[in-house]
């Protein structure tokens, strides 16, 4: 077990590595005399030397580099370009909302999509399955911000039911629980199309394994085969799904935040983008990587406490 | 992870049959989905001609609803944007641009792939190196490369299309790679090296014609999601810029009247949808007739 997630984490440093030099690179468009600007126009020529210094500006670009990741390590992101605040002390203000919006959506779309390709697999050929493959087929078709649209014009507009632009407040004030509806329901109907597919699939392959027949021989009531001895080993892959997909959920939270005006580190980093704000827009990037690398870091320490055969290599 | 496909030797190499598009055209469902598939090409291909209004052409008739609706006109089929432009034109137009964007990546994005799963699979000694390497690509999401590149390039159909190709090259090169495996373990590969054939032609006649069906196949369901990818990050005003017309951008730039002329976001969206859909449902038929293998992928 610590073995695997030895070498889980060490999988991730070269993403991680590579997403920081990316970030570094991103640094130095930015366009003028860094030291030039922070000593201010009325400063003379060695205070400007003197920062210059102090930063490490007039070093070879790999000692940069290094020291980069020193400040870093030390959870110095730089200034944002537009407000001049920290962008570590932006992104932490942004973190919890993305969190929110993530969870709020694994919550419901999961076990429905579970659900959906349980019965799908359940029914193999009859029209029930069909329709479930149609709906997942269409879902995985449907860019996020259609569903976006189509959400916020009806039960937002035309049946004023939930709220649609901005958050409210944290998800356990009821205001919070409001305005996340529709967020959350966007970015789950994009999520529940794979899900659904990948159960369906993967309970097909246990219900024709010798266990289940076994299970079926010995008289056990449908709901108990397929709960006890379908479910628990089918679940295994759409784990690993999840982890896949996880960089989809992200671009989808992006675009959700970006739509409903949800205060997350996706919309961050695009508005810094368009901007052209790149210290923030290299702190947002940064935080985006990193919440991927954990994500999948999480669905491997799951599925390695679900399924005893991971755990024993 | 790597190694779903790479189970040499059980299985038998499938060439395409000659039954293969009789077989197709059985499947009802995906023959309708190639055929409108091909016919939005062809209109796209010919908007130049067939769109009935210049795209960029402002007008003083704003926001007019598509000619089902009470206020639409038989001049305006699909209505007109926010700044009295044809939406029926730039539909046309946009479904060009982001078909381009969609195909220039995929292909590309599948060819240096397919050549990376070929090396690899042929030169044994670079496999594990070149395996590595794709195995941190592929755990790069795509929506980080386009966000990354956009900032660094800077905003347009560019930046959107180096994005797509970097997602696509890492999973083009694990499909070639676990097809050109399996050809390896067969016994013409032996005698085509057992008679002396130089390499190039012993990977391009013997290996890459016997895996190029099931990576094609493979490419039909990659550019659907390219179009799909491309479109989000013109969306997020990542890709093409205003006044051009692109299906993301336009769906975009609805936004602002959602409410008062919903068509202007969801025509395009709609559109995308559609695309993405039958190409879908394409790419799932083909790979059925052809190399269920790749179902799991």
């Amino acid at each position: 077990m610590g073995k695997h997630l030895a070498t889980r984490m060490l999988m991730s440093v070269p993403v991680l590595l590579g997403v920081l030099l990316l970030g570094f690179l991103l640094l130095q468009l930015v366009p003028g005399d860094v030291a030039r600007v922070i000593a201010g126009p009325t400063a003379t020529q060695e205070v400007v030397e003197q920062i210059r210094g102090d930063l490490g500006l007039d070093r070879p670009l790999v000692v940069q580099f290094g020291l980069y990741l020193f400040r870093v390590l030390q959870g110095d992101l730089g200034y944002s370009m537009i407000n001049n605040t920290p962008v570590v002390s932006e992104l932490a203000e942004a973190l919890w909302p993305t969190a929110e919006l993530v969870i709020a959506c694994l919550i419901w779309a999961v076990p429905v999509g579970i659900a959906l390709g349980t019965i799908a697999a359940m029914n193999r050929g009859r029209w029930i399955d069909r329709a479930v493959i149609a709906i997942s087929v269409i879902g995985v078709s449907t860019p996020v911000f259609f569903f976006a649209l189509i959400l916020m014009i009806w039960l937002g507009y035309h049946w004023q039911l939930f709220p649609f632009l901005g958050r409210a407040g944290p998800i356990w004030t009821l205001e919070g629980l409001y305005g996340i509806v529709l967020p959350a329901l966007t970015l789950g109907l994009s999520f529940i199309g794979p899900v659904a597919r990948m159960t369906r699939t993967s309970a097909l392959e246990v219900m024709s394994a010798d266990h289940v027949r076994t299970a079926r021989a010995k008289g056990l009531k449908e709901r108990t085969v397929v709960v006890r001895h379908v479910l628990r080993n089918a679940l295994i892959p759409v784990i690993t799904l999840i982890g896949l997909q996880a960089g989809f959920l992200l671009g989808g939270a992006v675009v959700t935040e970006t739509i409903f005006s949800w205060p997350g580190v996706g919309r961050m980093a695009v508005g810094a983008i368009l901007a052209r704000d790149l210290p923030l827009a290299q702190g947002a990037i940064l935080v985006l990587a990193l919440c991927f690398i954990v994500i999948n870091l999480i669905v491997d320490l799951t599925y390695a406490a679900l399924d005893p055969r991971v755990k024993a290599s | 992870m790597s190694d779903i496909v790479a189970t040499p030797a059980a299985i038998p190499v499938r060439k395409p049959r000659p039954g293969m598009l009789r077989r197709l055209v059985r499947d009802r469902l995906a023959l309708a989905a190639g055929v409108i598939l091909l016919a939005i090409m062809i209109a796209a291909l010919l908007a130049p001609w067939i769109a009935p209004h210049d795209p960029y052409l402002t007008t003083r008739r704003r926001m007019l609803p598509p000619v089902w609706e009470a206020r639409g006109t038989w001049t305006y089929l699909l209505g007109t944007d926010s700044l009295g432009r044809c939406m029926l034109s730039r539909l046309l137009y946009g479904t060009r641009a982001t078909l381009m964007v969609g195909i220039v990546a995929t292909a590309i994005g599948g060819a240096i792939g397919m050549a990376i799963g070929f090396i690899a699979a042929f030169y044994r000694r670079f496999d594990g190196v070149l395996m590595r390497i794709n195995d941190v690509l592929l755990s790069i999401p795509a929506i980080l490369l386009g966000l990354a590149l956009a900032a660094v390039i800077g905003s347009g159909l560019n930046a959107i299309i180096a994005a797509l190709v970097v997602a696509t090259i890492p999973t083009v090169a694990r499909v070639t790679r676990g097809a050109a495996l399996v050809v390896m373990a067969q016994d013409f590969m032996e005698a085509g090296r057992s008679i002396g054939l130089p390499d190039f032609t012993l990977m391009w006649r013997y290996l890459a014609l016997n895996c190029i069906s099931s990576v094609f196949v493979y490419l039909t369901l990659r550019f659907a999601q390219s179009i799909l990818l491309g479109a989000v990050l013109s969306f997020l005003g990542l890709g093409a810029q205003p006044p051009a017309a692109e299906l993301g951008m336009m769906a975009s730039s609805g936004r602002n009247e959602l409410f008062i002329a919903p068509h202007i976001a969801t025509l395009p969206s709609l559109m995308i949808v559609i695309i993405v859909l039958c190409a879908n449902i394409l790419g799932d038929a083909l790979r059925d007739l052809l190399d269920p293998r790749l179902r799991k992928l």
